[in-house]
């Protein structure tokens, strides 16, 4: 798998210099924005070269076996070319080609045709139907028609993080990419796997097991198996979050049972997901908001949380999101609210906790007093206020929130639009709406008790800091 | 149970499917199908075939009034809407007479079944489907003729563990009905655990086996008991 995402070798098939050519697109990509350093050839009729990349009329013709072949040509020429390509010994091919298995009798002839050869050759195939990979770390992108005007590729591609996407549309895509300008999202890999002939979204959560992801996002719009969907979902010590399309499409099998006939494809699609500890999200922006509470914050391992704010609507607000998410207010001790009568400024001691106008050192004794409460499992911190010191106490907020090993949902009301244009640059998971905030807390304890179901436990002791860039890696044991 | 029992249940009911399979049969009868779901741990009503008048009345006595008397085939699946089911039958009179009225009626039965009458509030719903996608498919829910219109209902992926069906159970809206009720006990969810994971073991191991219909499952001093069970073969789909 790691040749699709890291390639030594690339031959981009159907690039070339006519105009609004889409091969293309990929050598430029690589050779101008990604400064790819290892050899890119490409073939098309004429045999030309592409933007200084090496032009040859047949695979055959190829001066080395290329790790990785991307294939973006009219359909009706694919079959010929992976044909071309095992012939050459190519082990990995991208389809970026559609009109298969979507496109009617000869798209399902065609791709018969495909099957029958990276069957005997052991290729594997992503696509068709697709843009193929994408991996910050090596610097590699097999997208086409990426306008790097629209997206701010040097981004993604100088701050690598820890979220990987599989995701089953080009447009969900660069939704994602985009996202980038206004959320806290770091992005490992990201796999546009179209048509899915081969390589599915199972191989892939198992490969990114043993990579740098954190966290799986995904988004299907079909799943062809299952069952193998499920068995690699149960064995991921990484949260899945997953966006399916198709919530409102009944199952169309001839049913003779009542049960039958209220089984809808969805209905048994989400049972799925909570039997294998996918999260199946509610929204497609969620795709990109909550993220970051996997991967910059500790999980949520109870459901008792405590609130913080100096605005007792937004308290009241919180609370019925919060219960109706199935967490809890915690109570507070009487010992916690002792602690807090002292720290001074504060109006309401009980949960949610209300305080007046107070020095920033006020907020971080009562994030202190309230992480270290061990009633409390994790703090939904709700700040109607806005100065320069506040970003240096939300990063306080982060450091308690891994000493202690609790999590903060961080939501700023009156505040929303100065917090987003800052969260991505001083890395601070902040939420921008308090449904969001509750959701995020929400999602992260269900991952944690889909862990415990599944037999794994989270150790704190084997969370260790990988680089001074933050990389926190949380390994997780199986306890059997 | 003994391993000695177990293979002769799993025998008794791979015959039942064999031969349904064989003659071509869409569906088992109830009688049949109660077999099957009693089979996979599911409780089932106290019930006998009768084949002449004498033979129904003498069950009858044996099983304890009230009964039940239902006219039994492979090809009746909607036996209350035909008119094939006689409630809260008294005595030997009740019975002799519901014998001959299902006897007299145009439709074709095997024979007529006898049945202890199980009386409760509440009723639920165990079912087994086919997903495209996600193969044997175990369903669980509020039951009785509301079944279709209330919809409240939970379905898990086959095989289930039984924290799986602990949690399908408690998923439903309705969930309050499985405590104390109205001065009834509260439901019995071990036995329900039971039932529903032997569904998807069913689901599992006999592909012949299409879908599956156990309603009512009523509850009765807070034990649930499959008082109608059909069972739909793949035969139909062919």
């Amino acid at each position: 798998m790691e040749k699709f995402f890291d390639p030594k070798s690339v031959v981009v098939i159907g690039a070339s210099n006519s105009s609004l050519n889409l091969g293309a697109t990929i050598c430029n990509m690589l050779k101008d924005y990604l400064h790819y350093t290892w050899p890119v050839y490409v073939v098309n009729s004429k045999g030309e070269m592409v933007n200084g990349c090496p032009g040859f009329s047949s695979v055959l013709d190829l001066p080395e076996t290329p790790d990785l072949a991307v294939i973006i040509v009219a359909a009706r020429h694919v079959p010929g070319i992976v044909k071309d390509c095992a012939k050459k010994g190519i082990k990995r091919i991208v389809i970026e080609s559609a009109g298969f298995a979507e496109g009617g009798r000869d798209g399902t002839a065609m791709q018969r045709e495909i099957d029958e050869v990276i069957k005997t050759n052991g290729i594997r195939i992503m696509g068709p139907n697709c843009l193929g990979t994408l991996s910050t770390r090596n610097k590699f992108c097999s997208f086409y028609g990426v306008n790097p005007s629209l997206v701010e590729m040097n981004q993604i591609f100088e701050a690598p993080g820890n979220i990987s996407y599989i995701i089953q549309s080009g447009g969900v895509v660069v939704l994602v990419m985009e996202s980038l300008y206004y959320d806290l999202v770091g992005i490992n890999k990201i796999i546009s796997i179209g048509n899915k002939c081969d390589v599915d979204e199972a191989d892939l959560i198992d490969y990114f097991q043993n990579d740098e992801t954190q966290v799986i996002g995904m988004y299907l719009e079909n799943v062809a198996d299952g069952r193998k969907l499920m068995e690699a979902a149960k064995k991921s010590r990484k949260p899945i979050l997953m966006y399916k399309v198709g919530r409102t499409r009944e199952g169309a099998m001839a049913a003779m049972s009542h049960t039958a006939g209220m089984a809808s494809n969805d209905l048994i699609f989400d049972s799925a997901c909570k039997q294998a500890g996918i999260i199946r999200l509610t929204s497609i922006n969620e795709l990109h908001s909550l993220p970051k509470m996997f991967t910059e914050m500790p999980l949520l391992k109870g459901n008792r949380v405590a609130m913080f704010t100096n605005s007792g609507a937004f308290g009241s607000i919180a609370a019925d999101l919060l219960v109706e998410a199935g967490l809890q207010m915690v109570p507070l001790s009487s010992q916690t609210q002792d602690k807090l009568k002292k720290a001074g400024q504060v109006f309401n001691v009980k949960n949610p906790v209300d305080i007046g106008p107070a020095p920033p050192q006020t907020y971080l004794d009562i994030f202190e007093i309230l992480l270290s409460a061990d009633e409390v499992d994790g703090l939904l911190p709700l700040l109607s206020v806005w100065q320069t010191f506040v970003i240096d106490t939300l990063h306080e907020l982060l450091k308690m929130c891994k000493h202690y090993d609790k999590p903060a949902a961080i939501y700023t009301p009156n505040a929303v639009a100065k917090s987003i244009a800052i969260r991505a640059k001083h890395r601070i998971p902040i939420f921008e709406t308090p449904e969001e905030a509750v959701r995020a807390l929400s999602v992260s304890h269900m991952f944690n008790e889909s862990l415990l179901k599944r037999g794994f436990i989270y150790d704190q002791a084997e969370c260790e800091i990988m680089d001074d860039k933050r990389n926190i890696t949380g390994k997780m044991e199986a306890m059997l | 149970m003994t391993t000695g029992n177990v293979l002769k249940k799993e025998k008794e009911m791979s015959k039942i499917l064999f031969n349904a399979v064989q003659s071509g049969q869409q569906a088992l009868s109830e009688y049949e199908s109660k077999r099957i779901v009693a089979g996979a741990n599911v409780p089932i009503t106290r019930e006998v075939m009768a084949y002449s008048r004498q033979e129904a009345v003498d069950q009858a006595v044996k099983i304890g009034f009230p009964v039940v008397l239902k006219g039994s085939s492979p090809t009746l699946t909607h036996k209350t809407e035909m008119g094939m089911v006689r409630v809260n039958l008294k005595n030997k009179q009740d019975v002799a007479q519901a014998y001959d009225e299902l006897m007299d009626k145009d439709i074709r039965v095997d024979g007529i079944l006898i049945q202890e009458m199980v009386k409760g509030n509440r009723e639920f719903v165990i079912g087994l489907t086919r997903d495209p996608q996600f193969g044997p498919c175990v369903m669980f829910g509020i039951g009785g003729i509301f079944t279709e219109a209330l919809k409240d209902v939970s379905f898990r992926v086959a095989p289930l563990t039984d924290d799986d069906a602990r949690e399908m159970i408690h998923e439903i809206r309705a969930v309050k009905l499985l405590d104390a009720f109205r001065g009834e006990n509260a439901v019995d969810e071990d036995v329900l655990v039971k039932a529903l994971v032997g569904i998807g073991e069913l689901g599992m191991t006999h592909d012949e086996i299409a879908e599956i219909d156990i309603n009512p499952l009523i509850v009765t001093e807070g034990k649930p008991v499959a008082v109608d069970a059909l069972v739909i073969l793949e035969t139909h789909r062919a």
